[in-house]
């Protein structure tokens, strides 16, 4: 491989190759629920025929190295009263930086992102009520460095599955 | 419908959980509960359909899948729940949600492609386009992540 390309690839093609099979059978294993027992972690060790310890290692080296985000439970905002939706905004690639900190000091933002478009930053929101959404869009709106604002809340689910083979 | 007991283990179980060999034991020491009875909960949370999944949240880019294009389609309304379960139906796509247009913006489904390469996700696109007939779609590749956390509940 030639220098260049070792650098774009960057690090996350040479953790990738580092991950060994039971890493990955790890991984995949712990995308899935979790048992509802007392010993959790030593019923996942069970069904990959390892030693607990050794499972517990492994996690604490895959959240160290930011592999693992978090092991946590996902609800389904709408099922327990929560309002969700996503939102656009359009802003100047000078300011971008600026008010995407300005957008993350929301608690309520789950996932933000930059976006090569003219809507460049597009956001999620989880909310005590649609109420809070809507004060939280009327805020940004007066922020002279945002140009325009999109709230484009979902109609119908297809699919959510962030599962992805390690 | 949910008492305050169950927010505040929702509120719990949404965050990292410890990484401890028993993590519910911990859990309901901190909610004053016995273990048993925050397992029963959480079972029925997942039953009723509360909460999708416990699971390990991955950084997609730290295993390999570095390119994340939200791709949103104008399909036809009558057509939006073929389409979307076409979408629904390829591995790469994460997420599928048909959301309400707005002003100048002419786009009814959302899909979420990941892949290794940016020509991964442009040949899945390329397939949905084809087998949709939909040729009126943007595809915006995420440049940078600023925030994804679970949400606070």
């Amino acid at each position: 491989m030639k220098k260049g390309m070792e650098r774009r690839c960057g690090v996350s093609r040479r953790l990738k190759n580092k991950l060994s099979s039971l890493d990955k059978r790890i991984l995949n294993r712990l995308q899935e629920d979790i048992p509802f027992v007392e010993r959790t972690w030593q019923a996942i060790a069970g069904q990959l025929k390892i030693e607990e310890d050794i499972l517990l290692m492994r996690i604490a080296f895959f959240k160290k190295k930011g592999i693992i985000r978090r092991i946590s439970a996902v609800f389904a905002p709408r099922k327990i009263n929560f309002a969700s939706t996503l939102i656009a905004v359009k802003t100047s690639s000078n300011n971008i930086n600026k008010v995407a900190r300005k957008i993350n000091f929301y608690p309520e933002v789950t996932h933000n992102y930059r976006r090569a478009a003219q809507f460049n930053i597009w956001f999620a929101l989880v909310a005590k009520n649609k109420k809070r959404i809507t004060q939280i869009i009327t805020e940004l709106k007066k922020d002279k460095d945002i140009k325009q604002i999109l709230e484009f809340p979902a109609v119908r689910i297809f699919k959510i599955n962030v599962k992805f083979p390690a | 419908m949910l008492s305050k007991l169950d927010k505040k283990i929702i509120s719990l179980i949404s965050q990292d959980i410890p990484l401890v060999k028993e993590p519910f034991k911990n859990l309901s020491l901190e909610l004053g509960m016995e273990q048993r009875d925050v397992l029963a909960r959480i079972k029925s949370y997942k039953k009723n359909g509360f909460m999708r999944k416990f699971s390990a949240s991955l950084n997609h880019k730290k295993i390999g899948f570095r390119h994340n294009a939200m791709v949103v389609w104008n399909i036809p309304d009558k057509l939006v729940k073929k389409a979307g379960n076409l979408m629904a139906s390829f591995a790469q796509v994460s997420h599928c949600y048909q959301r309400k247009k707005a002003p100048d913006w002419n786009y009814n489904l959302y899909s979420m492609i990941h892949g290794k390469t940016k020509q991964e996700c442009f040949s899945v696109i390329r397939d949905i386009s084809k087998k949709t007939s939909c040729k009126d779609y943007r595809v915006l590749f995420s440049s940078y992540e600023y925030k994804k956390s679970a949400a606070k509940y």
